[in-house]
């Protein structure tokens, strides 16, 4: 199976349709289509040793290529509440700067989740961060919290656990959790000093380090599909999800895709989606009813469990 | 006294303390109390869920009425009266009063400073205009000062005590039921910032 990275094309929309032709033809993937005005950014997945031809197509259009190692990785940005303490920044701060390189983040408020011996999540909310790929905690000013008080919040969550805080301590010292980012704690301001950019550019790297370990340990026993193929199925035989309104209507995960759509009315037509291989979806994944919205959850079952890929 | 003269923000780890500041500085920016806040001190005990906070006011002025922010010109024979604005910071509340009073209908603003009422009685509402209360600036820093208060507290930190007297206000929070001599505590840092000034 050929090596697909992720790359960001950032250009003028005019003619930007032969990149999209050129992509095709080559193997690779468009999984997303953002057109801003005048502007179109896509994210694609395109064949590693094609890389250079699709550059070449993006020079002579005067567009600009860049690598986006979070693409195909959702990410909940976990916030305490949604209060105006946590909220807009920095908690949206975070998920913005997740964005640029290509992740699709959900903003999560707990609905019990503020101070420090009363704080606690709820059993539906574990159950959605877990559907995602890594969760991003996003906490406050004071250490004692962050150390003593607020790691009663990871239980149950199953996924890499990120913090980000305000004092500079070291993950180690955060039990429970994978990563710790300091230097982002409550603001009431938006994060734009150089040391917090700073902080945030720190941050989406070592998630694209932790976005990396997950995919290094996946290749030990690949999926039996890969989702962006699953994705190009949907967007064939499923007409529907071209008029979904939800932004990012298919949303790729490292091990499964979300489908915007209501569950009940699609799940069948998902489950029974076919691939040229002659084999249907739900023999390669397990379909579920998704606890954000009504949406269908799909996760896709690894080689060992299936007995082949394609 | 000036504003701001005194700002102190106390906690056990000297680097949390920067950072609370910051967060202070703010949401007094966004509430736009900076000028009316004289002198502050917060005490900051994550240990104990404990949150102090002490502010006392500067003399923020008088009832304002139109007269002090307006010329207010009454034209008998157009039955209009005309209103030039010299203080643009108070148009929303002069608005909204003249609305309730004349209605939306009669009243029209050709220009951001100019408002122009309808009405047959001009000489008479004339007078009663120059005369009408447009703003209460104490009434808005006192709400304002209770939002501060919420915004800047821990928000885990839900029993709260907080007083407001003259131009003192004290404020304590805590995620368990407050101890009295917490209270006490705060209004001898009250009683401190007030004689900071005296020396």
């Amino acid at each position: 199976m050929a090596v697909l990275s992720p790359y960001l094309y950032t250009g003028g929309v005019h003619k930007h349709g032969l990149l999209i032709e050129l992509l095709e033809d080559l193997g690779g993937y468009l999984i997303q289509k953002v057109v801003t005005g005048t502007e179109v950014n896509l994210i694609m997945l395109i064949p590693k040793k094609d890389v250079p031809i699709v550059k070449k197509q993006s020079d002579k259009l005067l567009g600009i290529i860049t690598e986006a190692p979070l693409t195909g990785v959702e990410i909940a940005i976990v916030s305490p509440t949604l209060a105006s303490h946590h909220l807009p920044h920095s908690a949206c701060d975070v998920a913005e700067s997740l964005r640029s390189p290509g992740a699709n983040t959900n903003m999560i408020g707990l609905a019990r989740g503020m101070g420090r011996r009363v704080s606690l999540s709820m059993d539906y909310e574990r159950k959605l961060i877990n559907e995602h790929d890594i969760a991003v905690f996003t906490f406050g000013a004071f250490s004692d919290c962050i150390i003593n008080k607020k790691p009663k919040l990871f239980e149950g969550i199953e996924i890499p656990i990120v913090v980000t805080g305000g004092p500079d301590l070291k993950t180690e010292e955060v039990p429970g959790a994978d990563l710790y980012v300091g230097n982002i704690g409550r603001t009431s301001h938006r994060l734009r000093k150089a040391d917090e950019v700073n902080a945030l550019d720190k941050l989406s790297k070592e998630i694209g380090k932790i976005a990396d370990d997950i995919r290094r340990q996946q290749s030990k026993d690949p999926l039996s599909v890969i989702p962006a193929k699953v994705m190009t199925e949907i967007e064939n035989q499923i007409p529907e999800i071209h008029s979904a309104l939800s932004p990012a209507p298919l949303t790729l995960q490292l091990d499964g895709i979300r489908v915007k759509l209501p569950y009940d009315e699609f799940h069948e037509k998902i489950e029974k989606l076919e691939f040229d291989e002659g084999v249907i979806l739900s023999e390669l994944a397990n379909i579920s009813r998704s606890k954000m919205k009504n949406y269908i959850l799909i996760k896709i079952k690894s080689k060992s469990e299936v007995g082949f890929a394609i | 006294m000036d504003s701001l003269e005194t700002f102190v923000v106390d906690s056990v780890i000297a680097s949390e303390q920067e950072f609370y500041r910051k967060i202070i500085e703010d949401n007094l920016a966004s509430l736009k109390l900076a000028p009316a806040v004289g002198r502050i001190k917060v005490v900051l005990r994550p240990g104990d869920s404990l949150f102090q906070m002490v502010i006392i006011l500067r003399d923020v002025g008088s009832k304002i009425k139109t007269v002090d922010i307006a010329d207010v010109e009454s034209k008998s024979f157009a039955k209009k009266i005309i209103i030039s604005i010299k203080t643009e910071q108070y148009i929303p509340e002069l608005l909204e009063k003249l609305w309730e009073f004349y209605g939306k209908a009669n009243i029209s603003q050709p220009d951001r400073l100019t408002v122009v009422i309808s009405t047959d009685r001009s000489e008479e509402e004339a007078a009663f205009i120059r005369e009408m209360m447009v703003a209460d600036p104490r009434h808005r820093i006192h709400e304002n000062l209770v939002d501060f208060a919420i915004r800047v507290t821990p928000e885990g930190f839900r029993v709260r005590y907080h007083l407001y007297k003259g131009n003192r206000f004290i404020f304590v929070a805590s995620e368990e039921a407050l101890k009295n001599e917490w209270i006490v505590e705060a209004e001898e840092m009250l009683e401190e910032l007030t004689g900071a000034g005296e020396k």
